[in-house]
């Protein structure tokens, strides 16, 4: 007999044991003190500013204490968290910290509150476009951005300059000056465009930058595969070549962000594609590449724009059954506001969802950055808005890993794709 | 018979929190498997075998169920071998002895997920330490489909080796040392004193290994969902982790559940089969 059953027949009993849990919490009676509980994932970098920021909402609110509590550190174990005990009813927590991916399926299902009627338009329109639009589905607006994240093209200064380069404005461009850098340099140790092909979310991104890049999509507006196959066929032929040509080393097909930002800030990369974070890092007293790197946008393909990079993030929402529903999206609305958006930044290194802040002199003074990251946050793409988005990147992933190894043409790839999520699609429709 | 009776009293308790932990999450996901359940869609209908059917044919499934064997025989081979081999070499060590141990220990006590992300960067194929021992070459290890799944076996014997080698070692130990005496006296020593005297007696305790390793093997997924996600091109992607998409990625609580029942299937097809030998061993011993 098995020690222990199954991983897969474990979960399932305790969406069961969810189900039974399921209301028991504390009654907020006449005076007695409210506990908010708010699941978050852990924040890194310098100063963790959420507990001055707890502390700041409750001396606003008296009688109401906020419970914070981390989430593990793996977006898929959150989301797993997330699904498991919002299936099951009564969840134990009031305000949740949400990848922006999820936040149209997490509506979609009526686990989290509409926020419509309680935002004004003029506190929504003080946040990105691009962070706005994918909380909302049907009109209604479900989540409120918490920090904003944003593909970026990390570039070696030093070395462009040393040659006489400006910061490509195409791959072809990028190519070009690769070749002719290491040409140069005669570093066999020094590799050209590093980014993340590995079989994940992450490498998921970086295909819909390509697509972007190129101008196609991956879903059309009713929701139909690669409407612009031929544009397709082309992104994913030409990640393929980056790799074939060498001018990206061939093991970015297994690589993450952080396993590509190591060898870009030990100085033994030309290029790089990755999250604002870097930059940081990249920034530290003891770091090879100090004063030498910029940041650009993401180049683009025959068909496409400039800088069609994909945002990331993370938004607020709130259960949709939360006994204290009020207090809750106070603060959603507080943790979000400009002051504690202006603390996360300049404590925790995350990057605002609020375009004023990226102009405020104090925190530029900090970060010089900001002004740069103003424009390509305003021209990143949200990933596919739909509720079905993780059931599309996870059937989609081998595929496009396939073709980056070299196991399958660009065109059988999409072919094989498009099958899949058709088959995906007529499983979810009633 | 009132014997027989207070037998089933006292065994009684046992029974139901077994049944209650086992039995019963069993049936639980036996019962999902038969319906369509996608929570995020409302979507609860009956599908009967229709997603066994659909397993039959789906490619990604067959991948799975090919890669969680190649994975399973290779890894719990080597690490036998290698673990009687190691127990063998300890027995004849005094000194350092129990430093060994120890650090076998060590990698045996890492949580699975821990020792993974140490083999990521152990991998990397720029600067890793793997490709520095094989003479600075670049070898992309976890980013080729034909090298993922072996260098997935190698991590998976360096973490477990260490299982079955004290398990080997503590019963080598308590083999009396006058019958190798004797055997010598008898004229037979080492190839044929091993045939003789020690691989009989570990070959019981030897086989309990494999069967916990198997098992292990079987629902490993630790090491490939922190290593390669199942990638590259799904080359890794084992039965666990396409239940694990199936479940929490996709959603698709029935589909998820299927893949489950297989899963639960296989190990309890293997569990009764080792049992058979292990019981039949014990007979004609």
């Amino acid at each position: 007999m098995a020690r222990r059953p199954a991983r897969a027949v474990l979960l399932v009993p305790l969406l069961l044991l969810a189900l039974i849990a399921g209301g028991c919490g504390e009654r907020a009676g006449s005076g007695a003190p409210v506990t908010l509980v708010f699941k978050h994932a852990k924040i890194l970098g310098p100063a963790d500013p959420l507990p001055g920021l707890l502390r700041r909402f409750e001396a606003r609110h008296p009688g109401v204490r906020v419970q914070s509590e981390a989430l593990t550190w793996s977006s898929d174990e959150q989301h797993q968290f997330y699904v498991i005990n919002l299936e099951g009813g009564s969840p134990p927590f009031d305000v949740m910290m949400l990848d922006v991916i999820w936040v149209p399926e997490f509506a979609r299902a009526g686990w989290i509150l509409d926020l419509t009627p309680f935002v004004p338009a003029a506190e929504r329109d003080a946040h990105f476009p691009t962070a706005i639009e994918p909380a909302v589905q049907s009109g209604r607006l479900w989540a409120l951005p918490w920090f904003m994240n944003v593909g970026l093209l990390y570039y070696r200064r030093d070395l462009l300059a040393k040659y006489g380069f400006t910061p490509p404005e195409t791959y072809e461009a990028l190519a070009a000056q690769v070749r002719r850098i290491r040409a140069g340099e005669g570093d066999p140790r020094l590799d050209g465009y590093l980014w993340q092909g590995k079989q994940y979310e992450g490498g998921m991104v970086n295909v819909l930058e390509a697509l972007w890049a190129n101008g196609a999509r991956l879903l059309d507006e009713v929701g139909r595969p690669f409407p612009d196959r031929e544009r397709a066929r082309e992104s994913l032929a030409f990640l393929r070549g980056l790799i074939e040509s060498g001018v990206s080393p061939a093991w970015v097909t297994a690589a993450d962000e952080e396993l590509t930002r190591r060898p870009f800030g030990d100085g033994r990369a030309i290029f790089l594609r990755n999250w604002p974070y870097a930059l940081d890092l990249f920034e530290l007293p003891d770091s090879r590449v100090r004063g030498k790197v910029g940041v650009a946008p993401l180049p683009r393909l025959r068909h496409g724009p400039v800088g069609a990079a994909s945002t990331g993030g993370a938004h607020l929402a709130v259960s949709a059954r939360t006994r204290h529903q009020a207090l809750a999206v106070d603060l959603a609305r507080f943790l979000t506001s400009k002051a504690a958006q202006r603390a996360m930044t300049e404590g925790a290194a995350l990057r605002p969802s609020r375009p004023s802040l990226y102009q405020d002199a104090a925190l530029v003074a900090r970060d010089p950055s900001l002004p740069a990251l103003l424009g390509l946050m305003e021209k990143g793409h949200p990933r596919p808005i739909t509720p079905y988005y993780l059931m599309l990147s996870t059937t989609l992933q081998p595929e496009f890993s396939a073709v980056l190894v070299g196991r399958k043409s660009p065109d059988r790839a999409i072919r094989d794709g498009t099958a899949q999520v058709e088959h995906l699609l007529r499983a979810i429709t009633p | 018979m009132t014997d027989r009776r207070l037998a089933w009293i006292l065994l009684a308790p046992a029974l139901a929190v077994l049944g209650g932990l086992t039995v019963y999450p069993a049936l639980w996901v036996l019962w999902l498997s038969l319906q369509y359940r996608v929570p995020v869609f409302s979507i609860s209908r009956w599908a009967g075998l229709e997603h066994y059917a659909f397993l039959a044919v789906d490619t990604r499934f067959w991948n799975a169920a090919w890669v969680t064997g190649v994975f399973t025989v290779c890894s719990v081979a080597l690490e036998c071998a290698l673990g009687l081999a190691l127990a063998l070499g300890l027995r004849g060590q005094y000194r350092g002895r129990r430093v060994a141990l120890a650090l076998l220990l060590l990698a045996w006590a890492l949580p699975s997920v821990v020792t993974a992300k140490m083999f990521e960067w152990l991998y990397h194929p720029a600067g890793g330490l793997v490709n520095f021992l094989v003479g600075g070459r670049t070898i992309n290890w976890l980013g080729d489909p034909d090298l993922a799944l072996p260098a997935l076996i190698a991590a998976d014997v360096w973490r477990a080796t260490p299982f079955v080698t004290l398990l080997c070692f503590a019963r080598l130990l308590t083999i009396p040392a006058d019958l190798y005496e004797a055997a010598q006296v008898d004229g037979a020593a080492g190839l044929q004193a091993f045939a003789r005297i020690t691989w009989p007696l570990v070959r019981p305790i030897l086989l309990v290994a494999l069967l916990f390793r198997t098992l292990d093997a079987l629902r490993a997924f630790d090491i490939m969902f922190v290593l390669t996600g199942g990638g590259p091109a799904g080359a890794t992607e084992t039965l666990t982790v396409y239940a694990y998409r199936a479940l929490f990625q996709t959603m698709q609580m029935g589909f998820g559940s299927a893949i489950g029942v297989v899963v639960f299937a296989f190990v309890m097809v293997v569990a009764v089969a080792y049992l058979w030998v292990i019981n039949r061993q014990d007979q004609t011993a």
